[in-house]
């Protein structure tokens, strides 16, 4: 098995390499050769595919890709190489399983299957989106927290402190991550829910220091929430992620990777993007030492999940790993539009079930790319869970079929997107739910997937 | 092989992102004494063009494009001492960079070979610079534009920074300083008193055409 000390020591003793060389000469020139060797293509016209055969060379060429690039130390100038022999073994090892939260919130994560009827599970909120102030951070958590298919919360990020924009590393960093789990505690209390995990901890801690910081036991994170550690694309890592790995192992808690191939970046097409997606995987339980997957490929363009290639690279993602592993993967989505259009809603719709009929269980959702402070509400994941639980066990050929006609609904609009209202202005606090206006698509929204085979719940 | 062969390679070895064949080609077109500003203009500045425009129809992708990038640039090191200075001046020096505390590159690197595969001096200052230095450098570098780069909110401050720390040292006059990356907008622009705000890569470029003639 490869542990920690393995991954410093290769960190340390790799081959040394230049930074530019690594990820355009080999990790970029690599990915579309395997791409050629296996013969992978992308088809337009079948965005979730029901062959098994092109899961299983995806997954066939992201073990040669790993193999033969190795994961990168920005911080050494060097390869972490891996052989086979490593990838299976840390692949035998990997938990089957994962308990996550505490008392009657306390519940399993586990891999899933193909069209599994099963439900996925819900990691739900802003995917780490930006937040302007303490008021919009808890009333985001408290709206999430009363979503009822959530099986975890994915906070905001708070960008400042007593008025003061967050710099990195600095005390105004520790300071907002401390309050970044107080806050989201205190908001799970609110709503009667103390036990739900916060499986993005901590989302304002960038630096390894903040991290350590607010995992003091007074601000309330637990060894059975999850501790997001984000890989820099392409598979690199540096001492600051290391040393967070270092932490959380030696709280007992379990580690998710979380990635971004960007198509159109490094990674290539949409072919290549799906190899390395599944190779970031196979590097995250090695190097990351995580026990849970976390990708979030997107559009280079877009900075969203939804567009045809995207969706098409979800859903093989999805299948190669479920089909080759028993590793546990979420699928982040990131749509275009923003709250209150109709866009955003069919978006996330096809985005979610992309991933839940390939295997996958969702973290959801980054809101009009998250990119803007307050341009998210609790609407937008509850639509995503609702449609995730609709959808579980339906047949990929249905399922393309679906989302063939979610994205003649949108995909004209994803250059130029409607991004919608901010959080106050679409959704009553003090009510704990959407304005008015919002309501009025919501149903519109739900009727139009009624039509299209997809029942959700009655809207009040 | 003739004059026009050579061009023609030359263009070639950009297309096809190869920095060695580019140099090989470069050498070719000296030793038959081409004109140097018929080497940029009839082979490098099309080919950066072509693969620029297919860049920006997501025809090819981002290792493409800085490969093609440095492929120009292996040229250009050779050809510019062979130019007149004049001309060897006629485009502006960008300083470009992410900032203080931010490692994110990806932005950083589609703006850096944009500008170049536009006929700009670029000089690339790599990931979490610190602002003196970016100054440094900017200054050293007779720079006109310095263009920083943030994808975090929590290092957008830095960017205030740079126009602060510039703005103290009685230089802010000497660059465009133009800011971009994901949580950045128009308004944190106007904010800290940038000179221009880059939604995407072509609107960096577009800021940086209207800022080169000016300082």
């Amino acid at each position: 098995m490869v542990h920690i000390l393995d991954v410093m020591e290769k960190a340390l003793e790799g081959k040394p390499i230049s930074e530019n060389d690594y990820q355009l000469k080999l990790f970029a020139a690599k990915a579309n050769e395997k791409v050629r060797e296996h013969g992978i293509k992308f088809d337009r016209n079948e965005v979730i595919p029901s062959d098994n055969s092109l899961a299983d060379d995806i997954y066939r060429a992201a073990v040669e890709l790993l193999v033969e690039v190795g994961a990168y130390c920005t911080d050494t100038s060097r390869i972490l190489s891996y052989s086979e022999e490593e990838i299976r073994g840390a692949l035998r090892n990997a938990p089957q399983e994962i308990w996550l939260g505490e008392g009657k919130e306390r519940k399993r994560l586990a891999p899933r299957k193909i069209e599994d009827k099963s439900p996925p599970w819900c990691f739900l909120g802003a995917g780490g989106g930006a937040c302007s102030s303490d008021r919009s951070f808890t009333t985001l958590v408290e709206g999430y927290a009363e979503i009822p298919e959530i099986n975890a919360i994915t906070t905001p990020a708070l960008t400042r402190v007593g008025g003061m924009r967050i710099r990195p590393a600095s005390p105004l960093e520790l300071l907002g991550a401390m309050r970044n789990a107080v806050y989201a505690r205190e908001a799970c209390n609110r709503v009667g829910r103390p036990g739900l995990p916060l499986m993005n901890s901590l989302s304002t801690a960038e630096s390894d220091i903040a991290l350590a910081a607010a995992l003091h036991p007074r601000y309330g994170m637990r060894a059975s929430d999850g501790f997001l550690i984000c890989c820099m694309d392409p598979m690199k890592v540096d001492f600051n992620r290391l040393n967070k790995v270092t932490v959380v192992l030696s709280m007992g808690a379990p580690i998710g990777m979380c990635f971004g191939p960007l198509m159109g970046g490094y990674s290539g097409g949409p072919e290549s993007t799906a190899v390395s997606n599944v190779a970031h995987h196979l590097m995250g339980v090695l190097t990351y030492q995580s026990s849970w997957l976390l990708p979030f490929p997107l559009h280079l363009r877009y900075v969203s999940s939804s567009s045809r290639e995207m969706l098409w690279i979800i859903s093989v993602t999805g299948q190669a790993i479920s089909r080759n592993t028993d590793l546990i993967s979420l699928n982040l989505n990131y749509t275009s539009a923003g709250p209150t259009t109709p866009m955003c809603l069919f978006e996330t719709s096809a985005s979610v079930t992309a991933a839940v009929v390939s295997g996958l269980s969702i973290e959801s959702v980054g809101v009009a790319s998250n990119k803007e402070e307050d341009r998210t509400t609790p609407v937008e994941p509850r639509i995503s869970a609702e449609v995730a639980h609709a959808v579980a066990g339906m047949k990929r050929s249905d399922a393309n079929g679906m989302v063939n006609e979610l994205l003649s609904k949108y995909e004209s609009k994803l250059a130029n997107p409607p991004l919608g209202k901010t959080l106050f202005e679409c959704w009553d606090p003090e009510r704990r739910r959407p304005s008015p206006e919002y309501q009025k698509v919501i149903r519109k929204f739900k009727k139009d997937m009624a039509k299209i085979g997809v029942d959700l719940r009655p809207e009040l | 092989m003739g004059k026009d062969d050579a061009i023609t390679e030359l263009r070639s070895a950009v297309l096809e992102y190869d920095s060695d064949a580019a140099v090989r080609a470069a050498k070719a077109a000296i030793k038959q004494k081409i004109d140097p500003m018929i080497m940029v203009d009839k082979a490098l500045v099309p080919a950066i063009n072509e693969v620029g425009d297919k860049f920006e129809k997501m025809e090819i992708f981002l290792p493409d494009l800085m490969l093609a990038a440095d492929a120009v640039k292996a040229s250009m090191a050779l050809i510019l001492p062979l130019m007149a200075k004049d001309y060897q001046t006629s485009k502006a020096t960008v300083v470009v960079a992410t900032v203080q505390g931010d490692v994110h590159e990806i932005g950083k690197n589609i703006i850096a070979s944009m500008l170049m595969a536009r006929g700009f001096n670029v000089i690339d200052m790599g990931v979490d610079v610190k602002t003196t230095l970016l100054i440094d450098e900017a200054k050293k570098s007779r720079a006109k534009i310095i263009c920083a780069s943030a994808l975090m909110s929590s290092t957008m401050g830095s960017q205030k920074d740079i126009i602060d720390y510039a703005t103290a040292l009685g230089d802010r006059k000497r660059y465009a300083i133009l800011v971009g990356g994901g949580p950045t907008s128009r308004e944190w622009a106007d904010e800290i008193k940038a000179d221009g705000w880059g939604k995407d890569a072509n609107g960096a470029i577009k800021l940086a055409d209207k800022f080169s003639g000016r300082r």
